[in-house]
């Protein structure tokens, strides 16, 4: 990890802390956003899936990683649970498993659409705190 | 030597204090100003003699998580653009008086002054007579300010409008309703504090013609019926609702799309128009539903039982925010006639599990705890 990726992460950490709880989740929403915006600006489907795709697993390890942590409240577990199985969900149609058919390639676009859609609906009924929607965003960062 | 000392030494020292009774000055008509009571405006002009058939009442919750990305990638507010929208209702409407009342974060001046966090447009023909800004959290109930200002203001000459309260924001709670509002996290806001404020509105009148609920999930036995005595026909969503809400557009020019005066077809209209934008760039699912409140009443009463003993199992289990099923994929919520006085618009999301599912009773449950 570079200098310069530590130095941004902590300036970004005082930006979300001033921004405040919503800022932090407006910030995961954005991440989905990106990956749709990138989705949409490919044209080869194979690398509009693999975009999807690395997104996707990205923000599952981030939670994965979160929750593992000792000092997360069970009820953070909790929304952390939910949100893994939502893209879990969207990870399996992506990919075409665990009884889902696979996104045409076609409808990779629309898709990416699709997750950032459901991920903002989702972020509504699930409650974190901001320390937890904090690291969840620094690893993420770390991790792309 | 000395004398020298208390001559350099009278400068420096002096304007401190003086500079802290400034600080202290300032910070005392802050003070004033953040307690002081808002002062009456007065209308621009008065223009009773011009005709007031339409009365609107539009409430726009804007202090929580309101950020939702269009389709071209840009971040928007959803009460920003619901705003935007109510006033371009407002400004297309000659016949009408419009209340818009915009509910916003709580902010403060130098950290500890709170600031004014609700704001009131007030139009009548079409003009803007009046902009108030006020204090949310200042009554017994939640709507005091609003309910104020609204028979404040209201046209109190005209032989009686169509009434129409349109509410924009996140599902309303049935149960808990703490959390609802960011800047007041302990207060409460549930759907009987909305009939509270709605029977407060409507006073002797009776009930509105039309109450849109732009939120996801109340589209619901409960919610419909804890509102049913203030309101003859319902717009709501059984499921979630995108935060771009439901487009006003058939609002504009309501002596046009309210001619006959059929509230009801009017409804119709506006959910079949709202639910054809939606469709036209949402991926989840949409689901409107027009509820004709005398005619659902025999279905809200069947499945008061079942509905009344999941919300209190979940009261007991506490498990946040719970998750809505359509009540005709549960026997415990199915009964004969609940299609009866609905009228549903719904197309199942394009991916995902329920991208098969045809059809949508138009009511939605909460799902039964095991």
């Amino acid at each position: 990890m570079s200098t310069r990726t530590v130095f941004g992460v902590i300036i970004m950490l005082l930006v979300f802390a001033q921004a405040g709880y919503a800022g932090a989740k407006n910030e995961i929403q954005k991440y989905f956003n990106d990956t749709a915006l990138k989705v949409e600006t490919t044209d080869d489907p194979t690398e509009k899936r693999e975009i999807l795709n690395e997104s996707l697993q990205n923000m599952t390890s981030a939670l994965e990683k979160v929750r593992s942590m000792p000092f997360i409240s069970k009820e953070d577990q909790n929304g952390i649970d939910y949100l893994n199985e939502l893209l879990q969900e969207k990870h399996n149609e992506l990919t075409g498993s665990n009884g889902f058919t696979r996104v045409p390639d076609a409808q990779l676009n629309a898709f990416s659409v699709y997750v950032v859609q459901s991920m903002e609906q989702a972020s509504r009924t699930v409650t974190l705190s901001l320390t937890t929607l904090l690291l969840i965003i620094i690893i993420v960062i770390l991790l792309a | 030597m000395r004398i020298l000392h208390t001559i350099t030494f009278k400068p420096t020292t002096q304007p401190y204090p003086v500079f802290l009774r400034y600080i202290g000055c300032v910070a005392f008509v802050l003070f004033l100003y953040s307690c002081s009571t808002v002062p009456q405006t007065q209308l621009k002009t008065q223009q009773d003699d011009d005709p007031i058939d339409y009365s609107l009442v539009f409430l726009i919750h804007g202090d929580g998580d309101y950020l939702y990305h269009d389709t071209g990638g840009f971040a928007n507010k959803a009460d920003e653009k619901a705003l935007q929208r109510a006033q371009r209702v407002a400004e297309q409407n000659p016949q009408a008086e419009v209340f818009i009342f915009h509910q916003k974060p709580r902010k403060h001046t130098l950290f500890f002054f709170p600031r004014r966090d609700g704001k009131l447009y007030y139009y009548r023909n079409g003009r803007l007579l009046a902009e108030e800004k006020y204090r949310r959290n200042q009554g017994d109930s939640r709507f005091d300010p609003e309910v104020q200002l609204y028979h404040r203001f209201r046209a109190k000459e005209h032989p009686r409008p169509v009434t129409m309260f349109l509410y924009f924001g996140h599902d309303i709670p049935e149960f808990d309703g703490r959390g609802y509002d960011a800047s007041y996290r302990n207060e409460i806001f549930t759907v009987d504090d909305l009939a509270g404020g709605l029977r407060r509105f409507t006073g002797e009148s009776g009930a509105f013609d039309l109450v849109v609920l732009s939120t996801c999930f109340n589209g619901t036995p409960h919610s419909i019926g804890t509102l049913s005595p203030y309101a003859q026909t319902i717009i709501a969503s059984p499921d979630d609702l995108h935060l771009s809400y439901l487009d006003l557009k058939p609002f504009e020019r309501l002596e046009t799309g309210l001619r006959d005066g059929d509230t009801e077809a009017f409804a119709k209209n506006f959910a079949q128009h709202a639910f054809n934008r939606l469709t036209e760039y949402i991926h989840t699912s949409v689901a409107i539903t027009v509820y004709n409140v005398d005619r659902v009443q025999e279905y809200v009463h069947a499945v008061d039982s079942a509905y009344n003993k999941t919300l209190t199992l979940l009261e007991e289990l506490n498990p946040g925010f719970p998750d809505y099923i359509d009540c005709g994929d549960d026997s415990a919520y199915t009964f004969d006639g609940m299609s009866d006085g609905v009228k549903v618009f719904y197309r199942p999301p394009r991916f995902g599990r329920l991208q098969n599912k045809q059809s949508h009773s138009g009511w939605g449950c909460p799902v039964r705890p095991e």
